[in-house]
């Protein structure tokens, strides 16, 4: 046990190697020195080291009605290195903080999977390793991050990239200067890290932002050049966005007061999408105000356009016991739970007994949706809020 | 239903003394009364006993040498016994041929007066056990006399005995031989007499004639040899069948060892090997004494034989003075029950006044009989002889007080040893190799399962995979190398895991051997639920385990399922205190096997913390430079301080567990067993790491 087995890249030593600091990294770096000389501190006087957690589940989320989106609560996790069953995930999350301790004395960025590799190895003495897998190390990150009040940016990790964004809209990203009209059928790909140091806006003179659930559905877009025609930006998170989508869309929002309207599919997974994006996910909820944008709108697919554009029934999903399940957790989120239109139009899905999909429009014709649907939808302003 | 009324008439027609005209019916008849009549004899108990030698234990030639030293040993440590000699007994077997053994048993007993020697040597059903209520280990006066009588009907040899009183006293030597017919003993030498050997000269003669005697106990040291002043040898040529493992002689003497802590043993085995089980203790046990019959033991029928018996006098004094446990007021509260007169004759007592006299002895409240009648081998005994034969790391005994059934008192008492291997791990090469050549099983598996204690199926075929042998091949057809690789595998599987419990089973200090299934002791073994001891048991079977129990039933009167006593009948008070001495004895298993298991269990905390530890040192110091090794240092002092907290903890929620060892009781011999070994034992294991998360 007394030495490490593991070979660990060291920090250089020598000061000319070492990049220069942001303000950012130095807080970083000072709020896990803190974390660790409290362990050393309550090692001398004889006494258990632990750390308080905030915990990220349901219980410690709450709605905030006046800002309109979800709030992280004020209760912690205590974990602690001698309690059997936290022992480990305490020595995981010290090895997180000295990998993130490593990468930003570095000035380098990893990915979730990068630190996973970086950190992972056999514990000396035993055949164990200090993680399993990646599902083991991703929630330790996220608590590393609630821990030290620092986004996972600060901490140099990165998840991987997911979502595009095409558009009237010049930005520049990590010193590159991007037209985002000019990017051809793969658009841009959204970082996971879209913060102001990373990414400026330079011009844009896009009307508003169209966020699609899935790349199907943008290519679509992105082939009719919708956003050429209705001079808008069109993105996709790929499913339910990464916070990286998350966070540029809630940063145009607000700094280019451009209003943003989800297209969706119309089912509970959908609904939730939108959700998060409206109100913030519970698993992220200490960076809402940084990521929730409570103005979004919701587009569709609505539950009544199956009569409203004359669907046929075959395009139709019908219901799981689960989606059923879903659809009523989420009418009874705090914030459904009060708006009469979303109780109406997730009832009538019940209803209905089925889900639509968005590429169900392709039935009627194959740019329906970016000829008839979206505009008819943009002229009449029917969104659900 | 006509014919039968027609066969009966046939049958009767004889009687009569009329002919029957009918002729058919007379060609068919073969006998008449006169002449069955003219068959009709009386059977003598040796001839019945010559025909159904299995009733006595010789049903096969393996069991009949094991039953010949059996009786002999038994009767040597009886009379001993009751002589008040420490018990010193030579066991000898010698190979003539093939199939036939000379077996020789000597003690150094009272001896036997000459005129009694033809008599209990050639006679079956002559003893003084029988007609008294006595614990010990012969009853009913079979055992030698028929050893002897098989000798003779194998061999035809005598049994030769050798018989001393005192140092001055001339040796009586007899050559005796049973006389099935009549059941009387016929003297072959001496002229019908039997020979004095003078001690004088007794040397010459004795060497002259090939006649063998210990004269010396083993000494010690540069002492002078002390003479055996007294004592009776007895050999018996017979046809057996030698063979080590389950059931053997060498079995036998080893059980008896652990049962008889006061009597050493001297075994030479026929490759002139030989082996002592030293006493262990010096005090023979307490005199067992005679006592009368308790009064619930007596059936309506012995009752009106006891009455007939016994001189005239009161029904009073009657019951006073034939039961034991009577006082006069215990009396007088039957008669009172009963509704007859305390002081009416037992001549004129009327059948019904038996029957309610009966009656009224179940319902008056009677002390048990007493029990010094009994002695017992007692706790701290048990635990030692278990202690010197069986190896383990706890070992507990448990004495019930005395019971009563069928007015027998009996007494039970249980030794437990646990973390005893299997003889399969610890036998040598060479004897693996002599245990194959004597062995007569068939298969592989029968031959493992048969030979060692403690070995099931399970573990059996756990070796035979390892050794990549078929699982019928049988032992007798095996190479060297496979051999070889036979004594490897049982050396190297893991056989405690698939073991069975082993039940060694007492009756009055004599192990028994065989029909272990018919047993009431197996049964209760096995009718007892051993899993909240923290042993797994399949249901109606053997516990599994490490686990070696001993079981000796004391009493005045064993009950034996048959006369070759092998197995215990289950009478409902045997099972009953048979079941309480299997808990008590139990409860205390449990009681260690969990301490043994929190013992592991803080090991196992401590340890996932000092796995952890170094990790959490690296990276506080990786990030803030503090000195490794001192951060590592100081939690690991808090995880020493943590974990016995956490276990103290345990104990409060846990069940009445207290780390004391007084708890246990007297009856308690633990092995210490170094708690850090426990630890790094457990280190190397890792898959019970793995589980704890």
């Amino acid at each position: 046990m007394a030495k490490r087995a593991s070979k660990k890249k060291k920090a250089p030593s020598n000061g000319a190697a070492k990049p220069k600091l942001t303000a950012k990294d130095r807080r970083t770096l000072k709020s896990l020195r803190t974390v660790a000389d409290q362990v050393v501190k309550v090692a001398q006087r004889s006494r258990a080291p632990h750390l308080d957690i905030p915990s990220r589940s349901l219980s410690n989320v709450r709605y905030n009605k006046r800002k309109r989106f979800i709030e992280m609560g004020s209760s912690k996790n205590r974990r602690e290195l001698f309690n059997l069953s936290q022992a480990k995930s305490y020595m995981q999350t010290m090895l997180v903080s000295s990998g993130c301790k490593q990468l930003i004395e570095q000035g380098k960025t990893t990915s979730i999977r990068g630190m996973y590799y970086l950190l992972k190895h056999t514990i000396e003495g035993t055949k164990e390793e200090t993680f399993d897998d990646q599902a083991d190390c991703d929630p330790v990150i996220e608590d590393v991050e609630v821990t030290m009040n620092a986004l996972r940016e600060e901490l140099h990790v990165y998840a991987s990239n997911r979502g595009s964004l095409v558009g009237n809209i010049l930005l520049t990203d990590s010193g590159d200067s991007i037209d985002c009209a000019r990017m051809g059928s793969g658009g841009y790909a959204i970082p996971s890290i879209c913060e102001p140091e990373v990414l400026q806006f330079n011009k844009c003179q896009a009307d508003f932002i169209l966020h699609v659930e899935k790349d199907t559905v943008w290519r679509r877009f992105n082939e009719d050049k919708f956003w050429k025609t209705h001079n808008c930006i069109l993105t996709h998170g790929n499913g339910q966005p990464p916070r990286g989508v998350r966070r540029l869309l809630h940063r145009m929002h607000n700094e280019l007061k451009l209003p943003v309207y989800c297209l969706l599919d119309n089912d509970p997974w959908g609904y939730y999408i939108y959700s998060v994006i409206k109100q913030g996910s519970i698993n992220l909820a200490y960076e809402s105000s940084r990521m929730a944008i409570p103005n979004a709108k919701f587009m569709g697919m609505r539950s009544k356009d199956y009569t409203r554009c004359d669907l046929s029934p075959s395009v139709t999903i019908n219901l799981s016991d689960n989606d059923i399940k879903r659809a009523k957790q989420i009418a009874k989120y705090p914030w459904f739970e009060k708006k009469k239109a979303w109780q109406k139009e997730i009832n009538l899905m019940l209803e209905n007994g089925f889900k639509l999909e968005v590429e169900a429009l392709i039935s009627k014709d194959i740019s329906y949706v970016t000829e008839e649907y979206v505009p008819a939808r943009l002229a009449d302003g029917d969104f659900l809020d | 239903m006509a014919k039968t009324t027609r066969k009966k008439k046939k049958k009767s027609a004889p009687t009569n003394g009329q002919t029957s005209s009918n002729g058919h019916s007379r060609k068919r008849r073969s006998a008449t009364a006169q002449s069955m009549a003219a068959k009709q004899r009386t059977i003598s108990v040796s001839e019945f006993f010559a025909k159904n030698r299995h009733l006595l234990g010789f049903d096969n030639p393996r069991k009949a040498l094991l039953t010949t030293v059996k009786e002999a040993v038994d009767n040597s440590l009886d009379a001993c016994e009751e002589a008040g000699i420490c018990p010193e007994i030579w066991v000898q077997i010698d190979q003539l041929k093939q199939n036939r053994f000379l077996v020789a048993i000597q003690d150094n007993g009272p001896g036997i007066l000459k005129k009694q020697i033809p008599l209990i040597f050639g006679k079956l059903l002559y003893g003084s056990k029988f007609h008294r209520l006595r614990m010990s280990r012969g009853q009913q006066g079979i055992g030698i006399s028929a050893a002897g009588m098989y000798g003779m009907l194998t061999t035809g040899k005598p049994v030769k005995i050798l018989s001393k009183l005192s140092v001055r006293k001339p040796y009586h030597y007899y050559e005796v031989q049973i006389d099935t017919k009549t059941n009387n003993p016929e003297i072959l030498n001496g002229k019908g007499d039997g020979v004095d050997i003078a001690a004088k000269n007794a040397a010459a003669y004795m060497e002259k004639h090939d006649i063998q005697w210990e004269r010396y106990y083993d000494v010690e040291g540069d002492e002078a040899p002390a003479e055996v002043k007294s004592g009776t040898r007895v050999s018996i040529e017979l046809e057996g069948r030698y063979h080590r493992g389950r059931g053997s002689v060498d079995d036998y003497l080893e059980q008896t060892a652990i049962a008889n802590p006061h009597v050493t043993l001297h075994y030479r085995d026929t490759d002139g090997t030989l082996k002592v089980y030293k006493r262990s203790t010096e005090v023979l046990p307490p005199e067992p004494k005679e006592i009368k019959p308790h009064p619930y033991g007596v059936e309506l029928g012995r009752l009106v034989t006891m009455l007939k018996e016994v001189k005239t006098g009161t029904i009073s004094q009657f019951l006073t003075q034939s039961f034991s446990r009577v006082s006069s007021s215990v009396a007088r509260r039957i008669c009172e029950t009963a509704s007859v007169s305390t002081r009416a004759t037992t001549r004129r007592i009327g059948r019904n006044d038996i029957e309610s006299l009966y009656d009224a002895i179940q319902e008056t409240k009677i002390r048990a009989p007493s029990t010094d009648c009994i002695s017992a081998i007692g706790e701290e005994l048990i635990l030692k002889g278990l202690y010197q034969v069986v190896p383990g790391e706890f070992f507990v005994a448990a004495t019930r007080p005395p019971a009563v059934y069928r007015g027998n008192p009996f007494q039970l008492e249980v030794g437990l040893a646990y973390g005893a291997g299997t003889t399969a791990q610890k036998v040598s090469l060479e004897l693996l190799d002599q245990l194959i050549n004597e062995s007569d099983a068939r298969t592989l598996r029968q031959f493992l399962v048969t030979t060692f204690d403690g070995l099931g199926t399970d573990a059996a075929d756990r070796i035979i995979k390892e050794t990549e042998l078929g699982t019928r091949k049988s032992p007798g057809r095996l190479v060297k190398a496979e051999r070889e690789k036979l004594h490897a595998a049982m050396r190297n599987v893991n056989v405690s895991e698939g073991q069975s419990m082993q039940v060694l089973r007492y009756a009055n200090r004599v192990p028994l051997q065989f029909k272990q299934r018919d047993c009431a002791i197996t049964q209760s073994v096995m009718g007892t639920n051993w899993r909240p001891y923290g042993l797994s048991q399949s249901r109606g079977s053997l516990p599994s385990g490490p686990v070696t129990v001993m079981v000796h039933l004391a009493s005045v009167w064993v009950p034996f399922t048959s006369e070759s006593k092998e197995a215990i009948a289950s009478y409902p008070e045997i099972e009953k205190e048979l079941r309480l001495a299997l808990q008590a004895v139990g409860r205390k298993l449990g009681m260690y096997l969990r301490r043994r298991k929190r013992v592991k269990q803080e090991g196992e905390r401590r340890n996932v913390f000092l796995r952890y530890l170094g990790e959490v040192a690296t990276a506080v110091s990786e990030i803030n430079g503090a000195n490794r090794q001192k951060l590592y240092d100081q939690l690991l002092r808090v995880a020493k301080r943590k974990t016995a907290e956490a276990d103290a903890e345990y104990d409060r929620h846990g069940k009445k567990v207290d780390p004391t060892a007084d708890e246990y009781g007297d009856n308690v011999l633990i092995v210490d067993q170094d708690p850090e070994e426990l630890l790094t034992e457990h280190l190397n294991s890792d898959n019970t790491q793995q589980e704890l998360f």
